[in-house]
């Protein structure tokens, strides 16, 4: 996110620079704000890794305790919601290959495998009218838990916290083309899940008019590439 | 101009989203798109998707939990 985006939500990025000075020039007070403003990002990226309350709770806390410890480390090249999601992250995952059960998610990384999406319906032109803002939000929340983490992670970086691909991929501390084809596996594995909620329930009449449509696309993309031959 | 089909369109609609890709991919891309109508349901609800995320601001902090993190913050900022 560019830095006129994020004055427009409200961020001012230099203010967090003048906070964090105050704090190392002896100012503790001046870390509570640094911690308000950034609270609920760093509780959505370790809740992301995690996926309890719980454990997210605990990994939140010890980032800000270990960014108020090491804040002289903080090189300001970076912004300091990055430099702190950095730490997030690294405690979120810390606390996860503890685990008992802890199966090291690089190894399940199969995102090179193309996705195929399986739902094809059109949406309800305005789901607001069936569902009410709450039940809205449990879905959204609900399809984001059941991504696995490593898209889950991607996803809540790049497209809930709108940090820009280099960045989020230096979060993350993997390529940018890797973290790319998680993110695009993420959408769709999104868009699949809030489908089962916001699909237009297809009458007998547009199935038989889209089969036709489809046969009659296959039927001329034959016809394109026969004629290119 | 090189034609695309199903399985380029889905690669790049990420990309596309995102603003990226050169003019010609962009333009391959929405071409393929206005004659199949499988690709722009999956097009247009990724977008539609993403919208729908972004206005819901998934996860706030439950209050006990944020009460708790001042609560430990507060006995870190008054350590000598």
């Amino acid at each position: 996110m560019q830095k006129d985006e994020l004055a427009k939500k409200g961020v001012p990025v230099q203010d967090d620079l003048i906070l964090v000075d105050r704090v190392l020039a002896g100012d503790r007070r001046a870390f509570e704000p640094l911690v308000r403003r950034n609270e609920r990002r760093v509780f959505r990226v370790t809740l992301s890794i995690l996926g309890n309350i719980e454990d997210a709770e605990e990994a939140m806390q010890d980032t800000f305790v270990k960014a108020f410890r090491h804040l002289d480390q903080f090189r300001k090249e970076a912004r300091f919601s990055t430099w702190l999601t950095r730490i997030a992250v690294n405690e979120a995952v810390q606390k996860r290959n503890t685990r008992k059960n802890f199966v090291p998610l690089a190894d399940v990384d199969n995102s090179e495998e193309q996705f195929t999406p399986k739902r094809r319906e059109s949406w309800r032109s305005n789901p607001e009218q069936v569902y009410g803002k709450q039940e809205i939000h449990r879905f959204v929340e609900e399809a984001i838990q059941s991504l696995p983490e490593i898209y889950r992670a991607a996803f809540v970086l790049r497209d809930v916290e709108e940090l820009s691909a280099e960045e989020a991929a230096a979060v993350l501390a993997i390529s940018v083309p890797a973290l790319k084809s998680r993110l695009l596996r993420a959408r769709l594995m999104m868009r699949e899940a809030l489908s089962e909620k916001f699909e237009e329930p297809p009458t007998l009449k547009t199935k038989i008019v889209h089969t036709a449509l489809d046969v009659g696309t296959a039927v001329a993309m034959r016809l394109m590439r026969a004629a290119g031959r | 101009m090189k034609t695309m089909d199903c399985k380029d369109v889905l690669a790049n609609l990420s990309c596309y989203i995102d603003g990226e890709g050169s003019a010609e991919l962009r333009t391959a891309l929405e071409e393929h798109i206005s004659r199949c109508r499988r690709c722009r349901v999956v097009f247009d609800t990724t977008g539609r998707m993403l919208k729908i995320v972004t206005d819901a601001e998934p996860f706030e902090v439950p209050l006990s939990v944020s009460a708790r993190l001042y609560a430990r913050l507060e006995k870190v900022l008054s350590e000598s």
